[in-house]
């Protein structure tokens, strides 16, 4: 049994209840399961596109050298003084949390999903190391370089000194926030949390990524991403956040399950999309909307075809990675999505289906073919998808 | 160097230091204290001030007294540079 494993059977109540289970299939495939309902109230989205305070997705902000760079506001809510140390994923973080935190004021607990954190910080505080020779270093890019210096300012700017913790598990690293917080809420039915996910674009991650594959070598407009027959995806970033908790009076949607798996055979994310679906579908019942991560990387094309292979003409299929770009946490994006449905515009639908609403959601996203997730989401707002 | 260029050269690198993206060298006077209700400088400032002086001017403060004789507006700082400097 790994510690993956030993989490979920720790906070699991016993297999016969079938409220919550582990499955091991094949040496390559370790899935979760969890089916404990959690209520999504406030959300909150910063990201390359228009999405923070007034939303518009209409218009499509375009690439520039191949990144998405996020729209930032002017972040009124955070001192300047505090606000010039920040580097752009605490700005996010944090400029994208705060007024969730207004919202919430007595939140139990800050839960972070990022993969890097401040990477650019992090980087230019090692590079001083270099350049001063180990001498005397400042302790801005220090302090502002870990991963959990986003939930810490949180924690600290509003004094929250309650449950305080960021996952950093890469391409996971949100889902397994958003386990976190569905394992929290059962422990503690009456709680509510603040979950959020944050990453950057930073010169160093670009650059090592960028000469690995994963990012177009041609310049690629947003709107041709999907239509690009090469490898490599754009680069983007963000940050999402959400109040959740048990209640469901005033919520905007409903996790009714999430399951995250290891694999790089699409084959084993066909099955567990099939599985994931039988056991959180009413016999008949089909989901009327599939958010994927497609990124526009040939190579990891045959993932998203294997799940969109399993839903019929009723299930309508979206895309968003045009808009956000390729980063580790952009599911947080797909979720901040599935909660603003109405604002989902035209050029987010790659096949419309026959449902008439939207109101079971899947989501599905991958980063670099190995981590794969799937998100089911209930709106409590039934719209028609991609009709606005 | 001149004693006003230096202050206009210390007033460039403590916004460059300090990130002071909507300060103008010609917003900080001479007299105005660094800290408080002047400038607005806290503890961190403090220490990446120190290390300025360390880097630019090859002046290393030890003792904290002494740093917060110093370290009092733009006049001190540039009377401190010009007797301790180093390089």
């Amino acid at each position: 049994m790994d510690l993956e494993e030993i989490v979920v059977h720790l906070f699991s109540p016993p297999r016969n209840t079938s409220t919550n289970l582990t499955t091991t299939t094949g040496s390559n495939f370790k899935s979760q399961i969890s089916n404990h309902f959690m209520f999504i109230h406030y959300n909150n989205c910063i990201s390359t596109q228009q999405t923070f305070e007034k939303t518009d997705l209409e218009i499509l902000h375009e690439t520039v050298d191949n990144k998405l760079k996020a729209i930032e506001p002017s972040y009124e809510g955070i001192p300047p003084g505090i606000l010039r140390r920040m580097g752009k994923a605490v700005r996010m973080g944090v400029g994208c949390a705060l007024p969730a935190l207004q919202e919430a004021s007595q939140a139990n607990g800050i839960i972070i999903g990022t993969a890097n954190g401040g990477m650019e910080d992090c980087i230019r505080f090692l590079n001083q190391i270099i350049d001063y020779e180990e001498g005397m270093l400042t302790p801005g890019n220090f302090v502002q370089s870990t991963p959990n210096a986003i939930a810490a300012q949180l924690g600290l700017m509003t004094r929250n000194k309650q449950y305080n913790i960021t996952h950093v598990h890469r391409g996971l690293a949100f889902e397994n926030a958003l386990l976190d917080a569905m394992m929290k809420l059962r422990e503690l039915p009456d709680a509510i949390y603040l979950l959020a996910a944050v990453d950057e674009i930073s010169d160093y991650n670009y650059n090592i990524d960028y000469l690995d594959g994963w990012y177009k070598k041609e310049p690629v407009k947003s709107k041709d991403l999907y239509s690009a027959s090469t490898t490599g995806s754009l680069a983007g970033e963000g940050a999402a956040t959400f109040i959740v908790n048990n209640r469901e009076a005033n919520a905007v949607a409903c996790i009714k399950g999430i399951q995250t798996l290891h694999t790089t055979n699409e084959n084993t994310v066909k099955q567990a999309c099939s599985e994931f679906l039988s056991k959180h579908l009413k016999p008949g019942e089909k989901p009327d909307i599939c958010i994927t991560g497609e990124n526009g990387d040939s190579r990891m094309l045959k993932y998203y075809s294997a799940v969109e292979s399993v839903f019929d003409e009723a299930t309508t299929i979206a895309r968003f990675k045009h808009m956000s770009g390729e980063f580790p946490t952009a599911s947080a994006i797909a979720l901040w999505l599935a909660c603003n449905l109405h604002s989902l515009p035209a050029h987010c639908i790659k096949k419309q289906g026959t449902v008439k609403h939207a109101e079971n959601i899947i989501i599905y996203n991958h980063y670099k073919g190995s981590q794969h997730a799937f998100i089911w989401v209930q709106r409590l707002e039934k719209i028609k998808p991609g009709l606005h | 160097m001149e004693k006003e260029q230096l202050k206009q050269q210390l007033k460039q690198q403590i916004i460059q230091f300090l990130n002071l993206t909507n300060v103008k060298p010609e917003d900080i006077k001479d007299d105005q204290p660094l800290f408080g209700e002047g400038l607005g400088l806290d503890s961190i400032d403090s220490i990446e001030l120190i290390v300025l002086l360390s880097r630019e001017y090859g002046i290393s403060i030890q003792d904290p007294k002494e740093g917060r004789k110093v370290l009092v507006d733009i006049n001190t700082m540039v009377d401190y540079i010009i007797q301790h400097r180093t390089k």
